[in-house]
């Protein structure tokens, strides 16, 4: 190691390391830390971010092919220790599935028949854009994911991102051509769910564990939950559709209902982005609602 | 070796460590969940920063560091200016003990290593808990921590024979 600690100065290292510098631009973090404290969602950040994950899209779309693989390698060393109580547990859910089927498919025809009365008027169907995840924050605070589509394909800030589980989280921030996905788990994601059969309304909070909680609910009365129960997008607020699966109670604590989720975020790798007009239903748009009960006819047909 | 790609190789030995802790910022972005996710991705940069300052701070200015944190922080969707200043900092107290690790052993300098990385830690936990308002869990940070505190030695030798063989000139 003779030779480690020899400066030899040339080129980009030709000035000796100034202290200077170092300082102020330790004052120049910290101003940034300060004032991303008041304004994070300041225009010039997020114009930033979302440079920079436009610039940074070809190379995590080149690396993140590699990564999948490897990590499928890597995956499956555990699954075949468990491979035939997987299978086993697959068979159930099969033979549990094909039932749902059948009703599915009987229901199926019961709602043609509704549909074919005169006064049942679609309601705007959701346009989805399905896309790739090719980057992943791998922070142990910031839980965020970088999928392949952006403004160019109609992304927008705030849709509902899912996977082929439930619900991934929601678009923060939008590049031409990628953008940044907020997970449900991140410490500042908020989005409004309910319980099924519960009638509790309330705001699904990240707690950057892997469960995060209904910390917000409207009713007042004592809440009487049944571990199982699902938990759906209440779409308050008007950005996400109301239904979307997210997960099941899992418990109380205190006053937390703790959420599981349905998707698996290590297994998460094709998307979603579910591109949602509400129904305007105040009377001065009267022209709005019809343009977008309109439009997705010709696609349906 | 003519003239102008010498002059070329010259400007990528000097730009080496700043393109090493770039990829290692990129490497942070990527969707790499081995073994399920279980193994958490360690942190390179933090590794390079505490390398370079030690054996050459004059390959990785105080400009490439805060360039290597900013990416990271834009990258990840932290706040802004968070690890470009916790890399600062880093820098800045590991030059300060250069010439106690300069010529020391390697353990001790691994030593000296995950005590940077016990007190980068401090430094994100205390900051991000301020930021969210609530005391957050720092199992998941000491855990990639650890991580990174464990390949610590493999990166260490790896960087070591690229700096002796290829940075600097014998």
């Amino acid at each position: 190691m003779e030779f480690l600690g020899q400066d030899r100065r040339e080129g980009l290292g030709r000035k000796a390391n100034s202290r200077f510098v170092l300082f102020l631009l330790i004052v120049v973090s910290v101003l940034l830390l300060l004032s991303s404290l008041y304004s994070a969602q300041a225009s010039v950040f997020k114009k930033a971010r979302e440079g920079v994950i436009d610039a940074a899209s070809p190379v995590l779309e080149l690396f993140s092919g590699p990564i999948a693989y490897f990590n499928d390698v890597t995956g499956s060393v555990s699954d075949y220790f468990n491979i035939l109580e997987q299978n086993k547990a697959l068979r159930q859910e099969n033979a549990e599935l094909r039932q749902w089927m059948d009703e599915a498919l009987d229901l199926r025809e019961v709602v043609a028949a509704y549909r074919g009365l005169q006064t049942y008027e679609a309601p705007p169907e959701a346009q989805p854009i399905d896309a790739y995840v090719i980057g992943e924050a791998n922070d142990a605070f910031a839980r965020s994911m970088i999928v392949n589509a952006g403004r160019t394909r109609n992304v927008e800030s705030g849709q509902a991102v899912v996977d082929e589980k439930g619900l991934v989280g929601r678009i923060v921030d939008t590049g031409a051509h990628a953008s940044r996905v907020l997970l449900l788990t991140d410490i500042q994601s908020r989005v409004p769910v309910y319980i099924e059969g519960a009638d509790i309304e309330g705001i699904l909070v990240g707690k950057t564990r892997d469960d995060p909680t209904i910390s917000f609910t409207e009713s007042s009365a004592p809440i009487e939950l049944i571990p199982g129960q699902r938990v759906l997008t209440s779409g308050a607020g008007g950005v996400m559709p109301r239904g979307l699966p997210v997960g099941v109670v899992e418990g109380m604590v205190r006053d937390d209902i703790i959420v599981d989720l349905y998707t698996n975020y290590v297994r998460t790798r094709m998307v979603r982005i579910i591109n949602y007009e509400f129904p305007a239903i105040n009377a001065d748009a009267a022209d709005e609602p019809a343009d977008s009960v309109d439009e997705p006819s010709p696609a349906e047909g | 070796m003519g003239y102008r790609a010498e002059n070329l190789f010259r400007l990528f030995k000097a730009a080496a460590p700043t393109l090493l802790g770039l990829f290692g910022v990129i490497i942070l972005a990527l969707p790499v969940r081995f073994f399920e996710g279980v193994v958490p991705t360690p942190i390179i940069p933090l590794v390079i920063v505490f390398f370079w300052s030690i054996y050459g701070p004059s390959y990785l200015p105080a400009l490439s560091v805060f360039l290597i944190g900013l990416l990271q922080d834009l990258l990840t969707g932290g706040p802004l200016g968070l690890y470009a200043g916790v890399y600062l900092v880093t820098q800045f107290v590991v030059m300060s003990q250069r010439s106690y690790f300069l010529g020391r052993e390697q353990k001790v300098v691994w030593l000296g290593f995950s005590l940077v990385a016990v007190g980068a830690s401090v430094i994100l936990w205390l900051v991000m808990s301020l930021m969210s308002g609530v005391l957050l869990s720092p199992a998941a940070l000491l855990l990639q921590m650890l991580a990174t505190v464990m390949i610590y030695p493999v990166f260490g030798i790896v960087f070591g024979e690229l700096h002796r063989r290829v940075l600097v000139e014998v």
